[in-house]
């Protein structure tokens, strides 16, 4: 673009126009060429996915807005149950608690259960923009569709364009339907822009990890680390201090909360993702202007000429094939729980702050139990998500056809899957382990208090069992019905996650804490460990595994079907 | 172990239905102990769900399909000692190295020949450090061959293997293929690539829309089909057409091209000798005429003969 000056005008007289094609030009430079088209293109590939979300968001709004008098029949209700959301562990995972003294339905909803719109548009943006752009690169349909008018930048502005779309749009229906709920319309607007503008932010943030990484499961895989690591680091921050602390602000996950809306209705924290957004999405487009097209950021080395000896069989294959995976999330939930146990101490001090009908209820000794078996659990769907992620590649060896290859030497249906199962449990295993040493060792090194590491390695066993109830699904989603596998798997995720984090700040049927395997242990180390449920759950664990690799054994394997 | 007579391949009535796609329509194939069996036919046709059949990696809706005896999806495990198979599209690993998937083919297989492997990788130029994701098409496509062919097996089923090889790999793949029939293998070469049948393979089966409609030994399918022959002669060939057997003539400029059925060559030749030949060439029937005839809108010889 920098050196001539004619050659835009020399192309421009070259192609025939078709009048269609004109006004996607007309935005500059050859390289935003076809923008217009590949933006309708995008649309209507999503027309089903990107309405699915939106409408996602806004039932949200509508079922809190729905349940809160149900929970709480009047506003005194609801200051009883405000030291839910304002106490320490409360504040981790709904944020920075403004409003509480005394709550209202509205600064409730904007207390307790904002973040998770923000956290799912964030998800949206990073899976939308992966998919219109790494994705696309990384199949070679992006090669295709360059090698027509359109130019280096368009697919990337191309997507962009749609994640704005799509955050107006999520913008007006959670503003919107904020207002149905009889909510003030500052505060609500301010929800709204706050989902919209944290989407665009983490658009912009993908966009950046698209670039680095020649696969489109490591982009929204390093883009997801970053969400995980926003969320972490405001939840630290928050639990700090009511209000959010200094080191809340480092996190593209507490600005919207720190508009306060309904509270204090500020409008100037929203200017954050808005330069978040700004500096993301240049960087992305000078990253873009020094590759190619297909390329990461990271040249390819050489490597052996021969395999090593243990790359000589199936179970080496899976191995060799899950250690990345294992490795990166591992290190991932090790840092984040790890964390967490160094916050123990402030949580503890921090107590002081809760009513005193709470402390009695736990004192201090029982605190640290609490956040200990809350830790266990934290780390246990944090380990179902990666159980959920590395079972997809069974799906992705066979649909790539590599699968095939395998399968058409000596190698038993079964014990390919097997090898994959397994590669994938032993990881779940080792990171549970290793996580839970760690949480332990930093946790009872902040608080010199020694049994506090056994307590966190028993926890973390404790759930174990439970976690590899996700491997017992996902396997035989995947041996049954391989495309419900990742719907299947993810949904139980969020399961795990939301009652986890969140269904007992609402009033939640018991049948949906019975969906997650995470709430049938006992709380250790709050509880004694009891071995019946652990039992039950490594069962149904093990069933699971058995039939879908009966399944597995039974159906055809189809290379893109 | 297996008596030479008992064919290797053998499909009877296979039918493979994929929603409403009849993807294998009745296909009856026959591949003898120890020969080259191409397996041509258009886009579509059939050819790599056969071969997945074949495989085990799918199961036939109707009709049966033998490998060495065996059916191919209750005794997969046993008979992929004995097979090895090179896919039209290659995948590998994007982060393991050329020769990695290659040694963990062999291993898979049974036993790894490193000299072989090294042999193999020198006449296929193949640089085996490179990771997967930096390999061209036609480098994968080395890979896999290479992997196929590095351990002794009784059966090669190749799908497509030479889409993406230039024209000297061609050759060595052409050798390799030699050298295994050699060493007693069987092989199923499945390909649009028509010159590299007709150089390979002893007996061809064309499919089409899920059928074998031809199938037989060259010499016999080229019974069907007629020889092009261009001409350049003294004086202006005329009455040509009042041969038995000749069609689609064109002449002009003092030269005469026209096309001939197999059995009909020699008159031809002696009546352009009348008229005094400059010049003359004689093109075999190409299989491109073959799958012409079969496939194309060409009108049957019978109804241009007048
Ligand atoms: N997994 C599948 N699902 C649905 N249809 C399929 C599937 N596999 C093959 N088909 C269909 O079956 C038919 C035969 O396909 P096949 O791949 O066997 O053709 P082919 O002869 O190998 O063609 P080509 O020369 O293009 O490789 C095609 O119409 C194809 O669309
Ligand atoms: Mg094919």
């Amino acid at each position: 673009m920098t050196t001539t000056r004619s050659a835009p005008q020399s192309t421009r007289s070259t192609p025939r126009h078709r009048g269609r094609g004109a006004p996607s030009t007309s935005g500059g430079g050859t390289a935003f060429a076809g923008t217009g088209t590949l933006v309708r293109f995008m649309l209507r590939r999503d027309r089903i996915k990107l309405p699915a979300w939106v409408c996602g968001l806004g039932l949200f709004v509508v079922y809190i807005g729905a349940a809160l008098p149900q929970i709480a029949p009047t506003e005194d209700d609801l200051a009883a149950a405000s030291p839910m959301l304002s106490q320490p562990i409360g504040r981790m995972f709904s944020g920075p608690a403004y409003g509480m003294t005394p709550p209202t339905y509205e600064s409730f909803f904007a207390g307790g259960y904002t973040l998770y719109l923000y956290l799912l548009a964030a998800l949206m943006n990073i899976l939308l923009i992966t998919r219109h752009t790494r994705l696309e690169e990384q199949s070679g349909r992006a090669e295709l569709v360059r090698a027509n008018v359109t130019g280096r930048h368009s697919r990337l502005t191309a997507a962009l364009v749609v994640a704005g779309i799509t955050n107006l749009a999520a913008t007006v229906v959670v503003a919107g339907l904020a207002l149905t709920n009889d909510f003030s319309p500052t505060g609500s607007l301010l929800v709204g822009a706050g989902v919209g503008l944290t989407g665009m932010a983490f658009a912009g943030v993908s966009a950046i990890t698209a670039q680095l990484s020649e696969y489109s499961r490591s982009a929204s895989g390093l883009a997801g680390i970053v969400l995980g690591v926003a969320f972490g680091v405001r939840a630290l921050g928050d639990m700090a201090e009511q209000g959010g602390s200094t080191l809340s602000w480092f996190s593209p996950l507490a600005w919207p909360g720190q508009t306060a809306p309904y509270v204090l209705d500020r409008w100037w924290p929203l200017l954050l993702p808005v330069a978040l957004a700004v500096v993301t999405i240049a960087v992305a487009f000078a990253l873009q202007d020094r590759r190619d097209l297909g390329a990461g950021l990271l040249a390819a080395r050489p490597g052996r000429a021969e395999a090593t000896p243990s790359l000589g069989t199936v179970w080496g294959l899976a191995a060799r094939l899950q250690r990345g995976p294992v490795l990166a999330w591992g290190f991932g939930i090790l840092v984040l729980g790890v964390v967490d146990g160094l916050f123990t101490q402030v949580m503890l001090d921090s107590a002081g702050e809760m009513p005193e009908a709470l402390r009695q209820v736990f004192g201090a000794e029982q605190l640290a139990d609490g956040y200990m078996s809350f830790l266990a659990v934290f780390g246990g769907y944090l380990t179902a998500a990666f159980i959920v992620y590395a079972v997809q590649s069974l799906k992705s060896e066979e649909d790539s056809g590599r699968a095939e290859a395998v399968l058409a030497t000596p190698t038993a249906r079964v014990t390919w899957g097997l090898s994959h199962v397994v590669a994938t449990g032993v990881g779940a295993v080792l990171i549970m382990l290793v996580t839970g040493l760690a949480v332990g060792a930093a946790a009872s090194g902040v608080t010199g208090t020694g049994s506090i590491f056994g307590d966190a390695f028993l926890a973390h066993l404790n759930v174990l069992p439970a976690v590899l109830v996700t491997l017992g699904v996902c396997t035989l989603a995947y041996g049954c019905a391989p495309r419900l596998l990742a719907p299947v798997g993810w949904a139980l995720v969020a399961v795990m996650f939301f009652v986890g984090n969140f269904a007992a700040l609402l009033d939640v049927p018991d049948w949906i804490f019975r969906l997650s395997p995470l709430d049938y242990p006992a709380q250790v180390p709050v509880e004694d460990i009891a071995w019946r449920p652990l039992l039950w759950l490594a069962l149904v664990a093990l069933a699971g595994v058995v039939l879908g690799l009966v399944g597995l054994r039974r159906r055809q394997i189809s290379a893109r079907s | 172990m297996n008596s030479t007579s008992s064919p290797v391949i053998e499909t009877s009535d296979l039918v493979k239905t994929f929603g409403s796609t009849r993807a294998l329509d009745g296909l009856d194939l026959s591949v003898a102990q120890g020969e080259v069996h191409g397996f041509l036919g258009p886009n579509g046709a059939g050819k790599s769900t056969t071969i997945r059949v074949l495989l085990g990696l799918l199961r036939a809706d109707e009709g049966a399909a033998r490998l060495f005896g065996a059916d191919p999806w209750d005794d997969a495990v046993s008979l992929h000692h004995r097979l090895a198979y090179v896919p039209g599209d290659v995948e590998l690993w994007p982060n393991l190295t050329g020769g990695e998937a290659i040694d963990l083919f062999a291993r898979l297989r049974g036993t790894l020949d490193t000299k072989r492997r090294s042999e193999l990788c020198d006449r296929f130029d193949l640089d085996p450090t490179k990771k997967a994701r930096t390999y061209s098409k036609g480098n994968r496509q080395k890979v896999a061959l290479i992997a196929a062919l590095a351990s002794p097996v009784d059966l090669l089923l190749l799908d497509e293997p030479t889409a993406g090889l230039d024209p000297l790999m061609e050759l060595v793949f052409q050798e390799c293929i030699r050298e295994a029939q050699q060493a007693g293998a069987t092989v199923l070469l499945s390909s649009h690539i028509l010159a590299q049948v007709e150089v390979l393979a002893d007996r061809i089966s064309i499919v089409r829309s899920g059928r074998v409609v031809e199938t037989g030994s060259l010499d016999d399918l080229r019974h069907m089909t007629r020889t092009t022959i261009v001409a350049r002669t003294d004086r202006p060939a005329e009455g040509m057409q009042s041969l038995t057997g000749v069609h689609d003539i064109t002449s002009g400029d003092g030269e005469v091209r026209l096309e001939v059925d197999g059995e009909h060559v020699g008159p031809v030749i002696t009546r352009l000798a009348e008229h005094g030949i400059q010049s003359i060439t004689a093109h075999p029937p190409t299989l491109e005429q073959l799958l012409v005839s079969h496939y194309g809108h060409e009108p049957e010889p019978e109804e241009v003969a007048r």
